[in-house]
């Protein structure tokens, strides 16, 4: 099955009593129930509710392993930081310990939860998309380029981080509404996304699109004869 | 995955703000509630602290406590204790803890010359 290297992959490992609890209350989906084994992605958002970033937490047992984005982790961690106060959480940075690769189009069961086979660890986000890490001392090969990765997530209507994923958009706005969750408490942004769905107003979607039929400002994305794009909402 | 827990690896820097004296006002309703919360066993103490989280990134804590195992300074109002940590010693500077007779939305509430905003309820604050 195709796999690509994740290049802008970053990893942080949070540890302490509070980790869970601490992300939970400061990014948009229910983290806080996650056990053992399972993964969750969840979005940190600022006041407007517009992306810091997404990032895949890995429940690791005695601590959380978090993947994002090299190019925003600096912002990331200036956002949390400041608000560990007197809780208990510390964070290391283990992105130079590891490479980061996704596996896309295969056909999974196991939503939700990560598994190691032969030293890499393999966190299924959706039916076909994995995120894969593994030690830099684990051979792990990436036989595919980005653009057939970038064609198939056209195809099925995957945003990705620096494409839809911007510190420009919000997550309804970039085709990751299942990240926010309807009933959770109080989290920075979620007095603007709450309003957004209980009025039934996002103002922008992610759509896939025929070249011919959106203005390239739009595009987000850019496929050979289709494209994703962030476009207003009609009729709202 | 390498996740550097078997060795040591350091952790992020985190900009530790500094420790501020901290100042802080009680008013006359908020210091009537008080002690009939406190009676008069004044060996009690308010903790007022923050926690993360909250719809614009920091929430109030208000406990009251015999001790607390958290660094905290001890500022004494008229015969109450009221303990505030360290670590959130420079966004509670300055406040004022006040109290709501209301049937909805009533109860303790701080003014804080620190935060840049709130939200409706007012337990969160940036």
């Amino acid at each position: 099955m195709p796999r690509v290297a994740y290049a802008d992959a970053a990893l942080t490992v949070w540890q302490g009593t509070d980790a869970l609890q601490f992300i939970d209350g400061l990014s948009t989906n229910k983290v806080v129930d996650l056990a053992q084994g399972e993964i969750c992605r969840t979005v940190f958002t600022t006041s407007q509710a517009k992306i810091i970033d997404i990032v895949t937490v890995f429940h690791m047992g005695e601590f959380l392993a978090v993947l994002s984005h090299k190019s925003k982790l600096e912002n990331l961690l200036l956002h949390v930081t400041p608000r560990i106060l007197n809780q208990d959480v510390s964070i290391s940075d283990v992105t130079s310990r590891n490479v980061f690769g996704i596996e896309y189009g295969r056909q999974n069961e196991n939503i939700g939860i990560f598994q190691s086979i032969d030293g890499i660890t393999y966190g299924h986000i959706t039916s076909s998309l994995s995120f894969l890490v593994a030690s830099i001392n684990v051979k792990c090969d990436f036989d595919e380029v980005e653009k057939a990765f970038h064609q198939w997530r056209i195809e099925n209507l995957v945003p990705w981080n620096g494409y839809e994923l911007t510190e420009k958009n919000h997550p309804l706005a970039s085709g990751v509404n299942e990240l926010v969750h309807p009933q959770k408490g109080c989290y920075i942004g979620q007095e603007v996304l709450a309003r957004m769905i209980s009025r039934g107003r996002q103002g922008k979607m992610l759509v896939r699109i025929k070249n011919d039929d959106v203005e390239e400002k739009f595009i987000t994305t850019r496929g050979e004869t289709t494209s994703l794009a962030i476009v207003r909402v009609r009729n709202q | 995955m390498d996740c550097g827990t078997c060795e040591t690896s350091g952790p992020v820097q985190v900009m530790t703000p500094e420790v501020v004296n901290v100042n802080l006002t009680i008013s006359n309703k908020a210091q009537e509630m008080l002690g009939d919360a406190f009676g008069d066993d004044r060996s009690m103490a308010l903790l007022v602290g923050v926690l993360s989280g909250g719809c614009s990134g920091y929430m109030y804590d208000l406990q009251i406590v015999e001790e607390t195992d958290q660094n905290c300074q001890e500022v004494n109002i008229d015969g109450f204790r009221v303990l505030v940590p360290n670590a959130s010693s420079h966004l509670l500077d300055g406040i004022e803890i006040d109290y709501v007779d209301r049937l909805m939305g009533g109860g303790f509430r701080i003014n804080n010359p620190n935060a840049e905003s709130s939200c409706g309820c007012g337990e969160s604050f940036s």
